[in-house]
């Protein structure tokens, strides 16, 4: 597996029609973290994956990647850096299977064209093998593959979670965004979710976890940074976060 | 199953040509050739979601420049390999900046771009005007039951080419795309780039036609490529069935032969002189609307999903 990569969000700020969504965030995650993002609804959390995954412009600040700036990259390079994105509705590719879902997510890290498709290349043939036997362990890890063969649409909706995640690891990220993976998941998918999320930390790579399920998150995160109003209040371990005054006045006091 | 099915097709098609009276092998040489176009089509809408009103204007590209290099006096064959080169380029700088619109706004900019090229080339006398560029050599393929052959493989070799590319690293991030552009971004697809390249390959499909469809004739005038041409190709695509390989062949063979019969009747006597053109126009709106209410996948996942259905009750 690939190492994780190193975050590093410095005074990120971005407003929708003048109101601010993320305000001057600061944020920095070590390779191989795991940290958790929380706050109330509307905090700026998804504003914040946005930012970093390219799906939204900074309108100030920036997002750096192992020191590579991103902020002003269009989202397929990014993907190409190694950021995959798990996003908070599930967008999954209807009319392809699970398993042409999953594989499309390989593309970041592969390369075959138009052209060595057409023509059935060696080159192509062989990075073909390659993505199925990659999308195939990906379907595993993720629980999903008795539904490869499937329309994609026609999962239940913790499938299409599932298949959203395994499609991001079948692009090999080195920086996972998981934007309220369990939500919507029962007691034993969440379970599931739990163990591999810790799998995938166990690997290396660096991952940001929004969730709204304070004990999930607390169990997994190395630290956890809390969001209010698009700002960032506290930062810290899960017992000083547990501690700290202002988290549980804006969040932890009403959500828990 | 469905092998035996291509098989059967195949033997047909191979059977059918020296079967034909004189006057229908000319009619199965330009079905062959508005299927290739329509399979470009097809990819463009079915799997990149791009609508184009213009495609008849790369079938005229590719036919003008096949015609114009060997009427200077290049080689057929290479005439024949520069038509879709041509039309791929050509879409490539026009699609860069037409690109940037969707939908509607798209199909509007592609039959824009018809109409201008008509208008230039009925100008330009460096391609014979609105007159037309005659004495375009002809393939040396042994005539009409050559053309016959050489249209149906063309069309053979596009097929093959849509179908490996719809199965590729390349064709799946066309599909995401046309469903989910934030998704299929993040996964690391060059949306851009992409639609370019299928409206470039659908430009080369079209273009390889005109080609061929240059020599055939032996003379091309703006007027073989009136705009009903390029809205032709679109209904052909949609009655077939959009995203289908097989798709394009059928819906040219049912709008081809219909428009055949009407033909017939139109210029029955007494019919007045606009009515071929008049009834096209109204069975091309009633098959549109017809597919769209009845079929709205089209023909060919129509008839796929009916026998998978009598399989497993
Ligand atoms: N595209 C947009 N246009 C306008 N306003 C937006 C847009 N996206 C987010 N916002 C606003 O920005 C704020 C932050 O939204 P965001 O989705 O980032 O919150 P969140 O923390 O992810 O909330 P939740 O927990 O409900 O998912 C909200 O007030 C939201 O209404
Ligand atoms: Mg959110």
């Amino acid at each position: 597996m690939t190492s994780g990569a190193a975050l590093e969000v410095s005074g990120v700020s971005r407003a929708f029609g003048g109101v601010f969504a993320v305000r001057d965030a600061n944020l920095s995650v070590a390779p191989g973290e795991l940290r958790a993002v929380i706050g109330p609804n509307g905090a700026g959390k998804s504003t914040l994956f946005g930012l970093i995954g390219g799906q939204l412009a900074p309108d100030a600040g920036s997002v750096r990647l192992d020191d590579v700036r991103i902020d002003r990259l269009p989202p397929h390079r990014r993907a190409r850096l190694g950021v995959g994105v798990v996003f908070q509705a599930a967008r999954i590719f209807p009319g392809m299977t699970t398993l042409e879902n999953v594989m499309a997510g390989a593309h970041a890290t592969t390369h075959a064209g138009f052209l060595a498709a057409a023509f059935r290349l060696p080159s192509h043939r062989r990075e073909e093998r390659e993505i199925r036997d990659r999308a195939a362990e990906c379907l595993r890890r993720t629980g999903i593959e008795d539904w490869a063969h499937r329309p994609a649409e026609e999962l239940p909706l913790g499938q299409q979670r599932a298949l959203q995640l395994a499609r991001a690891l079948c692009g090999r990220p080195r920086l996972l965004l998981l934007d309220e993976p369990a939500s919507g998941l029962r007691t034993a998918e969440r379970e599931r979710l739990a163990t591999l999320v810790e799998d995938l930390r166990g690997d290396g790579l660096t991952i940001l976890l929004v969730e709204h399920d304070v004990a999930f998150v607390m169990r997994l995160a190395d630290r956890v940074t809390v969001l209010d109003l698009g700002r960032v209040i506290a930062d810290g371990t899960a017992a000083e976060i547990r501690a700290d005054s202002r988290v549980v006045g804006a969040y932890l006091g009403t959500a828990a | 199953m469905n092998r035996w099915l291509l098989v059967a097709a195949v033997v047909v098609t191979l059977a059918l040509p020296p079967l034909l009276p004189e006057r229908h092998l000319g009619t199965f040489v330009l079905l062959g050739l508005a299927a290739t176009v329509t399979a470009g089509v097809s990819m463009l809408m079915g799997y990149a979601g791009q609508v184009s009103l213009g495609q008849a204007s790369f079938y005229a590209i590719g036919g003008y420049a096949a015609g114009l290099l060997t009427v200077h006096g290049v080689p057929t064959l290479a005439g024949l390999l520069a038509a879709p080169v041509v039309a791929a380029v050509a879409a490539v700088l026009l699609g860069a900046p037409l690109l940037r619109l969707r939908g509607h706004h798209l199909a509007f900019a592609t039959l824009a771009m018809q109409l201008i090229l008509l208008s230039l080339l009925g100008r330009g006398d460096w391609a014979g005007g609105a007159i037309g560029l005659q004495g375009i050599p002809t393939l040396p393929v042994g005539g009409d039951l050559g053309y016959a052959y050489l249209s149906w493989a063309v069309l053979a070799v596009v097929l093959v080419i849509s179908r490996n590319i719809v199965a590729s690293r390349a064709g799946r991030g066309l599909r995401a795309a046309a469903t989910s552009e934030i998704a299929a971004a993040a996964g690391g697809v060059a949306i851009g780039r992409y639609r370019l390249t299928v409206f470039a390959l659908s430009a080369a499909f079209a273009g390889l036609a005109g080609g061929v469809y240059a020599f055939y004739l032996g003379y091309l005038s703006p007027g073989s490529f009136p705009v009903l041409l390029s809205i032709e190709f679109v209904v052909m695509a949609v009655v077939g069935g959009l995203g289908t390989i097989a798709g394009p062949v059928v819906g040219a063979t049912v709008i081809v032969l219909l428009v055949q019969a009407l033909n017939t009747l139109g210029t029955q006597p007494g019919m007045p002189g606009y009515a071929p053109s008049v009834l096209s126009y109204a069975v091309y709106a009633l098959l549109l609307v017809v597919t769209v209410l009845y079929l709205p996948r089209g023909i060919v996942p129509a008839v796929t999903d009916r026998l998978v259905k009598e399989r497993r009750p």
